[in-house]
């Protein structure tokens, strides 16, 4: 059985996955249906391996995160008992590893700018490639809910307008408030002289 | 047997999107892109341009390579399309259809990859620090002057952008923006950012 191999390489970065087709499913040969295996190599950095269920945590979390720094947003992605989480850290980006073995401690890798771009340009060329027909659930782009982006706005800009204007309501009310109301004058019915009675 | 295959994504070619198979919902033809949105698309071109000294003439070929010789013919037209954004000295009411703004994004992702190494370069803090901070200098410094030369100049926005501080401030962020919208899979990325509401 002939065993595929493939490698996306960038600057700090190169992804190396291998695996065979899925028979079962008709694929021919030189295709990747099912993974056996895959590596991540990062300049200075360490070197990732592990199933696909690893490499596919990695992208749930590194996609959305890239997502939302692309709108400017920045927050973590993966909780503690997920394999791969990362998280903005004083202008680079923390990525946090958890072995699935026993009494292995947690890896952490620290990427600046551009090693993120190659990251993800990595991924970006494994789940474009035509090559390798393994479905890969990752979340759709899409544009983040206001209430995801409304952090971005400072605290003082985002109440500045709602202040402002309640500010000028009262304001106005309270102007309106003190002109003096016109005198009432009380018509006795004797003063008031009917025109225009029909016959 | 073991067959292996490298791939490198730096050259110019017809762009996928990253999920053949799913329709995707903001290729509708009502979704355009808001006021933000082209603020930001135009910025993004104009660091595509503070990049590449010769930036305006490698959008038209980059253009042609991709196809989009009836999107965008010539430089005017180009032109034509970039003055959508409000801030700039000879603005066009309206917005762009979804042709146009799709287009505009194609290309940008296109030049991005092009020019890869470069914004690779500006980002990576493995460079030494001296020649790092000359090459945002420069940046700086060209990105400015084009802002003179194209943005209206006496709008209170664009006179906030061209300050010292708020430069170096959106120099860097559009360029790791560039960097992570680099390349095929950073259409659908960059598409879904700028479509973002505003907060």
């Amino acid at each position: 059985m002939i065993k595929t191999s493939f490698q996306y390489d960038q600057t700090t970065a190169r992804l190396y996955v291998e695996g065979l087709p899925d028979f079962s499913i008709g694929q021919e040969d030189g295709v990747i249906g099912i993974l056996s295996g895959w590596r991540i190599e990062l300049i200075g950095s360490h070197e990732l391996e592990g199933k696909k269920e690893h490499l596919q945590s990695l992208m749930n979390v590194v996609q959305p995160y890239v997502r939302h720094r692309l709108s400017g947003v920045e927050r973590s992605f993966g909780d503690p008992s997920s394999h791969v989480s990362i998280r903005p850290l004083e202008g680079s980006h923390e990525i946090l590893l958890r072995s699935s073995q026993v009494g292995v401690n947690p890896l952490t890798i620290v990427l600046d700018d551009a090693e993120l771009a190659d990251l993800i340009r990595c991924l970006d060329d494994l789940i474009l490639d035509h090559r390798v027909r393994i479905d890969w659930t990752i979340p759709a782009n899409q544009p983040l809910l206001r209430r995801d982006l409304v952090d971005k706005v400072p605290f003082v800009k985002r109440f500045f307008t709602p202040v402002l204007g309640t500010s000028i309501f009262i304001l106005t009310t309270s102007l309106f408030l003190t002109i003096p109301l016109p005198t009432l004058f009380e018509f006795s019915p004797s003063l008031v002289q009917p025109t225009d009675q029909k016959q | 047997m073991n067959e292996s295959s490298t791939t490198s994504s730096d050259s110019v070619e017809p762009f996928r999107t990253a999920s053949p198979k799913k329709q995707n919902v903001f290729l509708r033809p009502h979704s355009v892109l808001g006021r933000k949105g082209l603020e930001r698309l135009d910025l993004l071109l104009l660091a595509i341009e503070s990049i590449d000294l010769n930036g305006g003439e490698s959008l038209i070929w980059v253009a042609q390579q991709l196809g989009l010789e009836n999107v965008f013919p010539n430089r005017v037209e180009l032109w034509k399309q970039r003055c959508h954004n409000p801030l700039r000295r000879s603005t066009r009411r309206g917005s762009l259809d979804s042709t146009e703004s799709e287009g505009l994004i194609l290309l940008l992702c296109s030049m991005s990859q092009r020019l890869y190494p470069l914004i690779h370069q500006l980002l990576s803090s493995k460079e030494p620090i001296e020649l790092s901070r000359e090459r945002w200098k420069l940046l700086n410094k060209r990105l400015i002057h084009l802002m003179e030369e194209r943005m209206n100049t006496r709008l209170s926005s664009v006179q906030r952008l061209m300050t010292p501080t708020k430069v170096k401030e959106l120099s860097r962020q559009l360029v790791f923006t560039l960097a992570l919208s680099a390349g095929p899979g950073g259409v659908d990325r960059l598409r879904a950012s700028l479509l973002d509401p505003t907060p």
